[in-house]
């Protein structure tokens, strides 16, 4: 097998999964048997009524995964999206403006990646109400950091390359030169970003909802997980095989399919540079 | 950046700590009052005014903003952290008598992955580009997007509960009287080996990974080839040539991996009831204990500014080139 | 040192690199030899072959003697015994062939260990003599210092006692003056003549004056083939192939005139004369046959069906 092989095999299983999720995110109401809130009898073993049985307070277990996936997606999809544009903002103008900007928001960058900032999370998130708009915000405020650090120092070999040198000599402004000339090239590597990052805020919000600071009404597989931890039983008695593992599978199941495209993507535009999503955890 | 340089950075860095630490509690939107004395926002301590009055002087509530900051820096500065009301003691006793733990098991595990990930990666850049290279890769992979506390629980479930050769919790058997020292460190290893595992195994990707990349960019340089036309054998062109100049990414990179080994302890703490500090920062978060909180995140947060700067000296101690500067 | 039939070539997704195709040729126990050719001619190959450092995808056919001894079939053991020993090779860049993380003088005298079994105290103190011995100037000092406190020129010198540390009777020097300017390479060339005069040596370069200076004989390479061979007085006197003429009006004294076109690539040569495309004299002949080498006078060799004209 050759490297161009592994990564197509890769990114396509990583799509695929991917594809698999969001489906079932976005058709949750159709594909969960049950409402994840209605209440049966409480802790069932899987049965052809209950699939993976039910939880301490008699949720159908299945349906709350299922519901789970949006949850879990919803958030990783908002911070995501939000971090990324923040990040590459900031970068750009860092990077093509230079100056006080740029050493304002270089330092802001170097202090974030020197904080351990999942610590600095669960001590935010601690002070707050639990709520997924609140996690999805304090992930927010930290996970712009890394896009706009790689955009930045794109767009300063970027800002020296001819084309655009003699675009500014032919009077361009400089919205119109970032907006035509920078902002395309920059676009594959904050896409790569953006799948890391996504990669990231799941096990991040994952892990975050394991230790009970998860929005307790909108359950993520990591408040399921949680809630599963909680059990007594755990440890004496097979509960763990129908209410523990089937979160922590689709956790898995979803960083690997992050991890595969960011992977696949990175090797093709930047074989030199190469990170693990959910190292982190 | 020189020496002095660096340092003034990092103390800096440090006084943004101290003032994050300080403003946090103090931005958000509770009651200064309730976060100190742990109030449960659903049930509010009924008291009088007057009691009130009381508590806020005690604190240093009613004096000015800047008068608090002032006062709140002089008491870092000796050492007070502040005062844990659930566990009626002063916040920085609470944490020392966890951080014994903590430091064994997050050292043990650093070690042990920092050397295995360096040794894995180097051999396998040196038999580089084959069919095993690819699985490894693939397993690496997926072995680093397991959760850790996921990945925790699958080892404490399979080797603690089915298999019942570890223990499940702890970090050593609760009233146990030993018959010599000996039994004693044995127990705690004992029960030191599934969380430590777990942290190694979570670990290990990056530093493996990025170890392979930095040998193989290595031994494509000149200097290898230079070395082997001096007629030095493969072994030791491998020790003397490649290996320090191939170290110098995983330098940087470990700095980082101090932040992430302390969150990944946090849970594995956790999941095995290790009595770290991780575990305290998890009590502490659910009986809403925020003193200890702010307490614990200070002194995690200035562990690893420490651990980044030795990083940085070791980068200058293995790279001539920065040590000029 | 003999070498006949010489075939190196690298196995590519793009296809085979025939770097080296088919080179004859043998060089005496005290001579300078040059091998002058563009970038990407297949040169810097040739000394890696000698040295059997190449790549392991690479293969090579033909033979290689250096006394009495086949070096293509030598086990790789044997020829980590003649690297540096008895073959040396000044490898070109010595900005990045040397390590930056390690002493200059440990560099040096890692091989006087390994080869003279010296011990440690005394082979840093060869080492000093030999850094001495290229005209660094406080030497026991230097050896303690880093490459990247060396000058460019000053980094060459160190090359040069590096590759000559263990006093090898062949040396291979790979454009030992690239990117130096004129003085210091003037100074270079003068330590080469100096620290070479009784060994033999294979001066690889582009750089035609410095070949002046220091061969006794020089070949043209062209696109992994020797074009033309000869000494040093016939090739200056009386070129006879076109491309070694091209390659002397490119002299600065000689007007600086570049030869036309590219050189081509090694794995797509053009059929006949590999030079005709650029050649002005070139005819039907030079399109469809590849010429041979062969001797035109004594000891002047030329590949080229119009080298009479």
């Amino acid at each position: 097998m050759t490297r161009m092989k592994v990564n197509d095999v890769l990114g396509s299983l990583g799509l695929g999964i991917l594809a698999i999720l969001v489906v079932v995110a976005i058709f949750a109401p159709q594909i969960a048997p049950y409402d994840p809130h209605h209440t049966y009898k409480r802790m069932e073993r899987p049965s052809s009524e209950h699939l993976l049985g039910t939880n301490d307070i008699g949720n159908d277990i299945l349906s709350e995964v299922i519901y789970g996936t949006r949850v879990s997606l919803f958030i990783a999809f908002m911070v995501s999206i939000t971090a990324i544009t923040i990040g590459t903002s900031l970068g750009l103008i860092a990077g093509y403006s230079g100056g006080v900007a740029e050493f304002m928001i270089m330092r802001i960058v170097d202090i974030f990646l020197t904080i351990p900032r999942l610590v600095l999370i669960i001590v935010i998130a601690a002070f707050m109400p639990r709520s997924i708009w609140n996690l999805i915000a304090v992930f927010i405020i930290f996970g712009w950091v890394m896009t706009a650090r790689i955009v930045r120092s794109e767009v300063l070999t970027l800002r020296n390359q001819y084309y655009v040198e003699s675009a500014r000599m032919l009077g361009g402004s400089n919205l119109y030169i970032l907006w035509r000339h920078i902002l395309p090239n920059v676009i594959p590597l904050v896409v790569v970003q953006f799948i890391m990052e996504a990669g990231h805020v799941i096990v991040a919000e994952a892990g975050l909802s394991f230790l009970g600071l998860g929005d307790p009404v909108a359950r993520s597989w990591g408040t399921t997980f949680h809630y599963a931890f909680e059990c007594p039983t755990l440890y004496t008695s097979d509960v763990w095989m129908w209410w523990m593992l089937p979160p922590g599978l689709c956790i898995v199941a979803t960083v690997l399919g992050f991890t595969f495209v960011g992977y696949a993507l990175e090797e093709r535009l930047n074989p030199k540079l190469k990170t693990v999503v959910g190292m982190e955890i | 950046m020189n020496l002095i340089n660096k340092l003034a950075y990092y103390l800096v860095i440090i006084l943004i700590i101290l003032s994050i630490n300080f403003f946090l509690p103090r931005a958000m939107p509770g009651d200064q009052l309730a976060y100190l004395i742990g109030e449960n926002p659903d049930m509010p301590t009924r008291m009088t005014d007057e009691e009130r009055e009381v508590l806020l002087a005690h604190y240093g509530l009613d004096k000015p903003l800047s008068e608090q900051y002032l006062d709140y820096l002089v008491g870092i500065s000796r050492g007070d952290l502040g005062w844990s009301i659930y566990r009626s003691a002063p916040v920085l006793e609470v944490i020392l008598v966890r951080l014994k733990w903590t430091m064994l098991l997050t050292g043990t595990s650093t070690v042990i992955y920092l050397l295995l990930g360096i040794f894995l990666g180097a051999e396998s850049a040196w038999a580089r580009g084959n069919k095993k290279d690819t699985w490894s890769l693939i397993s690496i992979l997926t072995v680093s997007s397991l959760p850790v506390f996921f990945l925790g629980i699958l080892l404490k479930i399979f080797f603690g509960a089915e298999l019942d050769i570890f223990p499940l919790d702890g970090a050593k058997t609760t009233c146990a009287s030993y018959a010599n020292p000996l039994e004693g460190v044995l127990d705690i290893l004992h029960h030191l080996v599934l969380p430590a595992a777990t942290l190694v195994i979570a670990h290990i990707g990056g530093t493996y990974l990025l170890m392979r990349n930095s040998m193989l960019s290595v031994l494509g340089a000149d200097y290898i080839l230079s070395a082997r036309a001096k007629g030095l054998s493969e072994r030791y062109i491998l020790n003397r040539h490649a290996i320090k100049n191939a170290l110098l990414p995983i330098v940087t990179m470990a700095a980082l991996m101090v932040g992430f080994m302390i969150t990944g302890t946090i849970f594995v703490e956790k999941v095995f009831t290790y009595p770290g500090i991780g575990l305290l920062l998890y009590d502490s978060v659910m009986c809403r204990d925020y003193p200890l909180l702010q307490g614990l995140f200070l002194i995690i947060a200035i562990s690893v500014v420490i651990a980044n700067f030795i990083a940085d000296m070791t980068y200058i101690w293995l790279d001539p080139r920065v040590r000029e500067e | 040192m003999r070498i006949s039939d010489l075939k190196t070539n690298f196995p590519t997704p793009d296809g085979i690199v025939r770097a080296v195709d088919t080179i004859d040729l043998s060089i005496r126990d005290t001579e300078t030899f040059g091998l002058i050719g563009e970038t990407g001619c297949g040169k810097t190959v040739l000394g890696l072959t000698i040295m059997r450092l190449l790549h392991p995808a690479a293969t090579m056919e033909g033979e290689i003697i250096y006394k009495g001894k086949n070096l293509l079939e030598a086990s790789e053991a044997e020829m980590r015994t003649i690297r540096g020993r008895e073959i040396a090779i000044i490898l070109q860049n010595p900005t990045t062939s040397l390590n930056p993380v390690m002493r200059v003088g440990e560099q040096i005298a890692e091989a006087i260990r390994l080869h003279q079994g010296l011990n440690k105290k005394d082979a840093a103190a060869k080492a000093v003599e030999m850094l001495d011995a290229v005209r660094i100037p406080s030497p026991s000092q230097r050896a303690n210092e880093y490459p990247h406190e060396f000058s460019g020129g000053m980094k060459q010198r160190v090359m040069i006692a590096m590759g000559l540390a263990c006093n090898p009777s062949f040396i291979i020097a790979d454009e030992p003056t690239k990117g130096l300017d004129v003085t210091i390479k003037a100074q270079i060339v003068e330590l080469m003549k100096e620290m070479t005069e009784r060994k033999a040596m294979l001066l690889i370069t582009h750089d035609l004056s410095v070949a002046r200076e220091l061969c006794d004989r020089i070949a043209l390479m062209y696109a992994g083939e020797l074009v033309e061979y000869a000494p040093l007085k016939g090739i200056f006197e009386s070129p006879l192939h076109p491309y070694t003429r091209g390659f002397l009006g490119s002299l600065p004294e000689r007007g600086l005139v570049p030869i036309p076109g590219m050189s081509p690539s090694l794995i797509d040569f053009p059929d006949g004369c590999r030079f005709h495309p650029r050649c002005e004299h070139a005819t039907e002949v030079c399109r469809r046959e590849h010429p041979e080498l062969v001797e035109f006078n004594a000891g002047h060799f030329v590949r080229c069906h119009h080298a009479r004209s």
